[in-house]
This record gives C-alpha cells, sequence and structure tokens, in this order.
C-alpha cells in the first residue's frame, strides 16, 4: 500500500523538484527573516546572535546548491570564528548592549538613500549577469581540483590574502601595545 | 532529483538517528557515573533497574515534569535560544557519522570539515547561556569557555588535518577505508597526533581536567547555574552528545572506525568509541583540574607548536614515500 502511495505521489503533477524548491524558499525566508532582525534588534547582542543564525542560513543554501565545501567553511570561518570574536567584542565593552545606551540614531533619510542605491546596484548586478540556466546537473567542485587552483592559478590573491591578514594581525597586537603603556 | 521515498526514507535515517542520540547520552550519563563510582570506591546508582541502568530514565522523566523557572533579570530570547544551540548542531554532526560501510546518512565529500564545524557551533550555546542569564557567575564561565574551545580547536584541527594527509581524503568513509591494512595509529606522526587530538578534544567538550568553565568550587555550575528543568536536560545530553562525537570521530580517524575481523562492524566501531569514552572518563575521574593561564599556555605554547612540527614532519614523510 504504502509503495502504491509513492508511485502515486511520484507521478502525480507535482514537479519533482517542488521538494528542494520549498526548501530553498524556507531557508531564502530564513535568512532574510534573520538578516532583517540583524538591523532592527536594538540589543548589540541580539544583533549577534541573529547575524549567527543569518550566516548559518546561508550555509544551508550553499548545501541546497551542492556547494559542501563552501558551506562548511562559511560555518568555521564566519560562525565559528568571526561571530565569536563579535560577541567577545561585546562582552569586553563594558555596558555596550545595557538600555541606557541610545542605540540608534537620527540619520533615517541617509541611510535609507544608500541602502536604496545599494538595492539598484544589486537589481543591475543580477539582472545583467549571465546566469546558467540550463537544467543540467553541476559536478559538485572536487576538492582535489579546489586545491590544486588554490595553489596555482589563484596562488598569488591566496598569498597576497594571507600577507595582508598577517599585516592586520601586527597591526592589531601593535596598537594592543601602545594602548598599555 | 528528489523522490518522495527518499524523503520518507531521510525522515526515518533521522528518527533513528535521534533515537540512538537519546539512548546513548543516556547510557554514557549512567556509565559515568558507575565509573566515578568505581573509582572513587562506592557503588554509584543501584536502585532503579539492573545496578541502576534505569536511573537516567528516571532523571530525565523528573527534568521533565519539573516548573520552568526563569530568571527575572535574564535576556528572555538569548536565554531560551542557547539550549537549542547546545543541542541541535550535536545532532546534525551525525549526519556524517560512519557507523558501518552502508550505515551513514549522508557521506559528504567533506565530511570530518563539516563534523568539526557544526560542533563548534556549540560553542555560541554556551555563550548564549551565559550572556542570557545575567549572572557574573555564568558570564565568567561563558568567556572561560569561549577561550577555551577556541585556543584548542587549533591543535585539534592540526592533528585532524595530519590524518587527512595520510587518508587524502576528507570523506570519513574514505578515511576508514584508508585504513583497511593499519590502522592510522600505528604511524608515529599520528600517534603523537592522536595524544594531541584526544588532549584538545578533552577541552573542547571541557572535561576534567579541563573543566574550568564549570569549576563547582569557583563558579558554582559556569554557564548552566541558571537552567533548570529541560533546558538543563538539554544541556547535558548535548554535552555527552558531543562526548561520543568527538570519541567517535577519534575512532574512526585514528583506530580504523568499523573496520576490524571476526564482529559485525557495528560492533567493532561501538567498541572503539565506548573504549575512549572509558578513557577520557578514567582520566576525568584521576587527574585534578587545571588552572586558567595553565590551560591556555598549554594549548598555545605546547600543543599548537607540536601539532604544527608534526604536520611538517609528516607532510616530509608523504613526500618521501609517494
Amino acid at each position: 500500500m504504502l509503495n502504491s502511495l509513492i508511485q502515486q505521489l511520484n507521478n502525480s503533477g507535482l514537479p519533482l523538484n517542488s521538494f528542494a524548491q520549498l526548501s530553498f524558499y524556507f531557508i531564502a525566508g530564513l535568512t532574510c527573516l534573520f538578516a532583517f532582525l540583524v538591523v532592527a534588534s536594538r540589543n548589540v547582542f541580539h544583533s549577534a546572535v541573529f547575524l549567527a543564525l543569518t550566516l548559518l542560513s546561508v550555509s544551508g543554501i550553499y548545501l541546497l546548491l551542492d556547494a559542501q565545501f563552501l558551506a562548511v567553511v562559511q560555518i568555521i570561518i564566519y560562525v565559528g570564528a568571526i561571530m565569536i570574536l563579535f560577541v567577545f567584542c561585546i562582552m569586553l565593552t563594558s555596558r555596550i548592549s545595557d538600555k541606557a545606551i541610545r542605540q540608534v540614531n537620527q540619520q533615517v533619510l541617509f541611510s535609507l538613500t544608500l541602502a536604496l542605491i545599494f538595492l539598484a546596484i544589486f537589481y543591475i548586478l543580477i539582472i545583467k549577469s549571465p546566469w546558467l540556466s540550463s537544467g543540467a546537473e553541476i559536478e559538485p567542485l572536487s576538492l582535489k581540483e579546489l586545491g590544486r587552483s588554490l595553489f596555482s592559478k589563484y596562488v598569488l590573491p591566496f598569498e597576497v590574502i594571507s600577507l595582508v591578514l598577517l599585516a592586520v594581525m601586527v597591526g592589531a597586537i601593535a596598537i594592543g601595545k601602545a594602548r598599555k603603556e | 532529483m528528489v523522490k518522495f521515498l527518499d524523503i520518507i526514507f531521510n525522515t526515518g535515517i533521522g528518527v533513528a538517528l535521534l533515537g540512538f542520540i537519546s539512548a546513548s547520552a543516556m547510557f554514557l550519563i549512567w556509565w559515568e557515573r558507575k565509573v566515578s563510582a568505581w573509582i572513587q570506591n562506592r557503588f554509584g546508582p543501584m536502585r532503579v533497574g539492573w545496578h541502576g541502568l534505569l536511573q537516567p530514565i528516571a532523571d530525565a522523566v523528573k527534568l521533565l515534569l519539573k516548573e520552568n523557572i526563569s530568571p527575572a533579570s535574564a535576556d528572555k530570547l538569548v536565554w531560551w535560544l542557547a539550549p537549542f544551540f547546545a543541542v541541535v548542531p550535536a545532532v546534525m554532526a551525525f549526519i556524517c557519522m560512519p557507523f558501518d560501510k552502508n550505515l551513514i546518512a549522508r557521506d559528504l565529500n567533506t565530511g570530518v570539515l563539516f563534523m568539526i564545524a557544526i560542533t563548534s557551533i556549540c560553542v555560541f550555546g554556551i555563550f548564549m547561556a551565559g550572556w542570557g542569564s545575567n549572572n557574573k557567575y555564568s558570564l565568567l564561565s561563558a568567556m572561560r569557555a569561549v577561550a577555551q574551545i577556541i585556543s584548542y580547536e587549533i591543535p585539534l584541527t592540526l592533528s585532524v588535518l595530519t590524518v587527512l594527509m595520510f587518508a587524502n581524503s576528507l570523506s570519513m568513509q574514505d578515511i576508514v577505508r584508508a585504513q583497511s591494512k593499519y590502522w592510522f595509529i600505528v604511524y608515529p606522526n599520528l600517534t603523537i597526533a592522536f595524544i594531541i587530538y584526544i588532549i584538545s578534544a578533552t577541552a573542547e567538550v571541557n572535561r576534567a581536567p579541563f573543566d574550568i568553565s564549570e569549576a563547582e568550587s569557583e563558579l558554582v555550575a559556569g554557564f548552566h547555574t541558571e537552567y533548570s528543568g529541560m533546558k538543563f536536560a538539554m544541556f547535558f545530553i548535548g554535552e555527552y552528545t558531543n562526548f561520543f562525537i568527538i570519541s567517535a570521530i577519534a575512532a574512526t580517524l585514528f583506530l580504523g572506525g568499523w573496520q576490524g575481523p571476526f564482529l559485525p562492524p557495528v560492533v567493532w566501531f561501538l567498541l572503539k568509541t565506548y573504549a575512549i569514552v572509558f578513557l577520557l572518563m578514567w582520566v576525568r575521574w584521576t587527574f585534578p583540574r587545571v588552572r586558567v593561564d595553565q590551560l591556555m599556555a598549554f594549548a598555545w605554547k605546547v600543543l599548537t607548536p607540536i601539532a604544527f612540527v608534526n604536520l611538517l614532519i609528516a607532510g616530509l614523510f608523504l613526500i618521501k614515500t609517494r
């Protein structure tokens, strides 16, 4: 009986990918909701929590697109490292999330214009970019390929980024030391 | 292509995994109490069931029926969300748990990285619990926990990286298959990596001798001081599930996973995992707690350099032999 039911569901008018689509809309909706809450919440710590949730939902979208490595790296770097750093900063900055401190300002008009300009730019970018529209399945990127291209074709940007990061770290330590004296 | 059969099948897998996780957490809690009792020359739980085997179920029922108390000055949203952050990532890590040749929910080609990534979210739960409780002991504990966990994540990842270089893959099943001849622990580099992994994994799950975030004599009960009832149970289950996960990763990466003669593979996997679980319990009830500064110094000045040198030597060894 179960078999026939499944057969019927499979043959019914529903497109087979509707489940994937449904989960995409669900995760995308969650991402938007959390992203909105990041800017809408008045408590800095709440913003940080919602930002972590936003980043997690984005990694869910990556997983749906079969970009496993990107999803995992997103979690390790953004949620595991950067968010923890943010939260640590909030914790070490005394009373930053106190109710007494004003956390919004009056620059509504200015920020609205800026946001609209960004929206326009993104809209143009999305419309203009040549999307892959064929239904062909795309092979998931193999890690070997990724590693090889990182260390051959893209070795210069890779090294430059690590140098920049090193400079940032040294700079942060220098600033921290200077304050102490 | 998603078929409805797949959806039903995957739901079944999820339910089975949830059942296994709760049963395993309960068993581990009972076993921990028994091991601590044996080490301290006591009996431990004896009344409910055979040698107290049903004690965790009685405890769970008690926790379920308890009143839900939330502190008046707590940050309600963060306080409510924290237990979920403690449990859900731990459950998600079971997606890549290789119980058998075919008994794995999804053999992701980034398996090990996925497990490390997803379990690292649990830190956020601890942090939220400490912050949301609005209690100085909880906050101190959360800060200690996070500093400790992000420090020990580095040697842990480096030791896992050494294994990945030998296995030439990130998928859990490939790593197990690469050990069909010898377990990885027999290579000298990987023996060192195993020791580093075990030490940093103990610190990752906040167990003694690295349990400064729940040091009872200093911090009452640490980040879960204010939690009671089912929320406390969530933290407890999350803790023991993470404990099982790190032991299972150690068994998979270093001890050959489900491979072994005579017995069925699932039994081998569980035997190896529970052997490491027992080792860590033994450590917990034998060694005294370390100090905060000792803990951080050990991670940054001892474990991380050794792990780096070990990785370098492993790389040179592999270049020479291949």
